[in-house]
């Protein structure tokens, strides 16, 4: 009654958490990665330490029973950034140890909407930086590109961009989590690290010429007589125009 | 680059933006070696202020015509500066935005220069020289030139993801009166050779995988709409056939916009922006909700109705199909159900194997009770707080008017002297 459990933010970390859970019934009322501010009079916090070897055998059970098309949704859920994920996380994974794989078809279910909703939040946004992402070339030979999602979605846009641009250098930089990606055209490889915003990369003369091409090709585009911006504003929101080359100044 | 590049890509942006076509999807062109694929789903990478996508960099080559086509901003007896980009110029802008990830593509149209087959050539040269030079497996939508010899249209299917023709007018008549220089066979010409060979590579395909794609993301056209007096009916029948015999992909329909004051187009106080809106919503329909055109408009009613969608229209005319049950209707019945889209109605299939679905459930599954509530029962129950008659319903379903004009409140005598004194001072009395 009224508990809440910390874990270090990893999914291994929110495995063993359920895997060591007594029973469906002891989920906890609140799961987040820092013991919370303010603590409830009656609540007691349990920290859970990952044990990765614990995580792997429920991952491996999560798997035989709900199956790949049932796991698929808890991918992207996992990288929301939503205070309720990880409770939304466990709920469905608890109903999809009871119901086996017919969970994925439960689309209306009181347990299970929510977090396909909030999957389908984070894909809606890994579609969108598809297109948002703006590299810049940088003195040194790479691209890069900055910017702040809501939702953690470099893992997921990453194969995307590894596929599309393996002949250069280039970095995705998501300034709110502290992440980037790292795209090695020799190895063809990608990596995700931490990343932390300093100096501000100085860039080729080359970069700054066509920042000005893209911005009069896109400023002649638009046409007046069916001028909308409500329209535009619904497609790119405010908070993303920063970092996009065409909205600066 | 410098600013004579500027100037030019400016100009040439500028006559290109009339051609609305901007999608980037059906193509899923592997990057081998180079730089650049095409995502199937089709990305979109920014919007401009008029609130339409910029997918692909969409430049003409050249804005020299010897056509004088009474629409277009490029017509030869338009007095404005005439540039041309090299192909060179063209690929090399093309790849600087791709890097910058700026594009998802090109999209490359053109004036007509000497003739037909010469700018053919152009174009095909321009975007073999981004194939083979560079290296570039995005996506690329090149325009075929109305007359060009049918080799140099093969040519183009082999390089590009996607071609196309505009049609531009929907009937022989309009297309007589406003581009006197087109007739309607040389455009439908080239696209009934582009669906067949479409259909060729198809078969060819089956046999072998190793046949090279010819326009792996099919061909498209543009409709002007509301520079003619034709009807939706007109229209919309028109689009179907395209769909059915030329297995086209997409047909774009623009409202028409007075880029020119020609004594041959008409004066349109506004462009007719709701009538294009709703001609794509009965594009829709044919397309991915299983109806006909005739289903939708017939001769008692040539016209879309700008106060409601196509759909919500047809389920008004065909209450004896309605309320439909959400636990026991198929697939193709629910399509038809005002308020759930090709999304819900699988959804709604795919969760009622798992139980009986509720009114709750609805919501929950994403089906827009605002339109379906009249139209469904659930678990036997009836959503809807109304009587299912088209009078009354149809209060309920007509959108609300874009804009509330804010009035002052007057006086019903002062206004009656004011406008008359008013309509004197005109010589209106």
């Amino acid at each position: 009654m009224g508990s809440s459990c910390c874990y270090d933010g990893t999914l291994g970390g929110l495995l063993t958490l359920l895997a060591r859970l007594p029973a469906a019934a002891d989920l906890p009322d609140s799961i987040a990665t820092q013991p919370p501010v303010q603590q409830g009079l009656f609540s007691n916090t349990v920290t859970v330490e990952t044990d990765p070897e614990l995580a792997e055998q429920y991952w491996q059970k999560l798997h035989h029973r709900l199956g790949s098309a049932g796991l698929t949704p808890v991918r992207s859920a996992f990288l929301a950034d939503h205070p309720q994920k990880d409770l939304l996380i466990c709920r469905y994974l608890l109903l999809g140890m009871q119901e086996g794989r017919r969970v994925s078809n439960m689309l209306a279910h009181p347990q299970v909407s929510p977090l396909l909703k909030l999957a389908q939040q984070v894909n809606r946004e890994a579609h969108r930086y598809l297109g948002f992402v703006r590299f810049r070339e940088v003195t040194g030979g790479f691209y890069y590109a900055a910017l702040a999602p809501d939702h953690r979605v470099l893992l997921l846009i990453a194969p995307h961009f590894a596929a599309r641009f393996r002949d250069q250098q280039w970095v995705i930089h998501d300034c709110r989590h502290g992440e980037g990606i790292v795209f090695d055209r020799h190895r063809q490889q990608w990596l995700l690290l931490p990343m932390e915003t300093s100096a501000e990369p100085e860039f080729t003369p080359q970069e700054e010429q066509f920042q000005q091409l893209w911005q009069s090709y896109f400023a002649t585009l638009a046409i007046e007589e069916r001028k909308n911006l409500k329209l535009q504003q619904s497609k790119v929101p405010l908070k993303v125009r920063p970092w996009l080359t065409e909205f600066g100044r | 680059m410098n600013n004579d590049l500027m100037e030019k890509l400016k100009i040439l942006a500028d006559g290109a933006k009339y051609d609305v076509s901007c999608s980037s999807s059906g193509s899923s062109r592997a990057n081998n070696g180079g730089i650049g694929n095409a995502a199937s789903c089709g990305i979109c990478h920014s919007w401009t202020s008029d609130g339409r996508c910029v997918s692909l960099l969409k430049i003409l080559m050249t804005n020299r015509c010897i056509y004088d086509c009474a629409y277009c901003v490029n017509r030869s007896s338009n007095d404005t500066q005439r540039v041309a980009l090299t192909p060179q110029e063209v690929a090399e802008l093309t790849i600087g935005f791709y890097r910058r990830n700026y594009i998802e593509g090109l999209f490359l149209s053109t004036g007509v220069v000497r003739s037909p087959d010469y700018t053919m050539e152009l174009l095909i040269e321009a975007v073999r020289t981004l194939r083979s030079e560079y290296r570039f497996n995005g996506y690329i939508h090149m325009k075929l030139v109305p007359g060009a010899d049918p080799l140099l249209v093969q040519e183009a299917g082999l390089l590009a993801d996607r071609i196309s023709v505009n049609l531009e007018l929907p009937t022989r008549e309009s297309l007589a009166l406003l581009a006197p220089d087109k007739s309607r066979d040389a455009v439908v010409g080239p696209m009934r050779q582009v669906s067949s060979l479409i259909v060729t590579n198809r078969a060819e395909r089956k046999q072998s995988r190793k046949v090279p794609r010819f326009a792996p993301a099919g061909q498209s056209t543009q409709l002007i709409v509301g520079a003619t007096p034709d009807t939706d009916r007109q229209i919309v029948t028109l689009s179907e056939q395209l769909y059915q015999r030329l297995d086209l992909k997409r047909v774009y329909y623009s409202a028409f916009i007075p880029v020119m004051s020609d004594s041959r187009l008409p004066a349109l106080p506004f462009s007719p922006l709701r009538r294009e809106h709703r001609l794509y919503q009965a594009d829709w329909l044919l397309r991915y909700y299983g109806f006909s055109a005739h289903e939708l408009l017939d001769e008692t009613t040539p016209n879309l109705d700008s106060e409601l969608d196509p759909k919500t229209g047809w389920a008004l005319r065909h209450l004896e199909l309605f309320p439909v049950e959400v636990n026991r209707a198929n697939y193709e019945e629910l399509l038809r159900v005002p308020g759930i889209g090709v999304r819900s109605a699988q959804r709604i299939i795919r969760a009622r194997r798992q139980g009986h679905l509720g009114i709750d459930e609805l919501i929950r599954l994403g089906v827009v009770m605002k339109r379906a509530q009249y139209f469904v029962t659930a678990r036997g129950r009836y959503a809807g707080d109304i009587r299912l008659e088209s009078g009354l319903l149809r209060g309920r379903l007509v959108e609300p008017s874009q804009k509330k004009v804010v009035r002052q409140m007057s006086l019903p005598f002062e206004t009656q002297g004011a406008d008359e004194t008013a309509s004197a001072v005109t010589g209106e009395l």
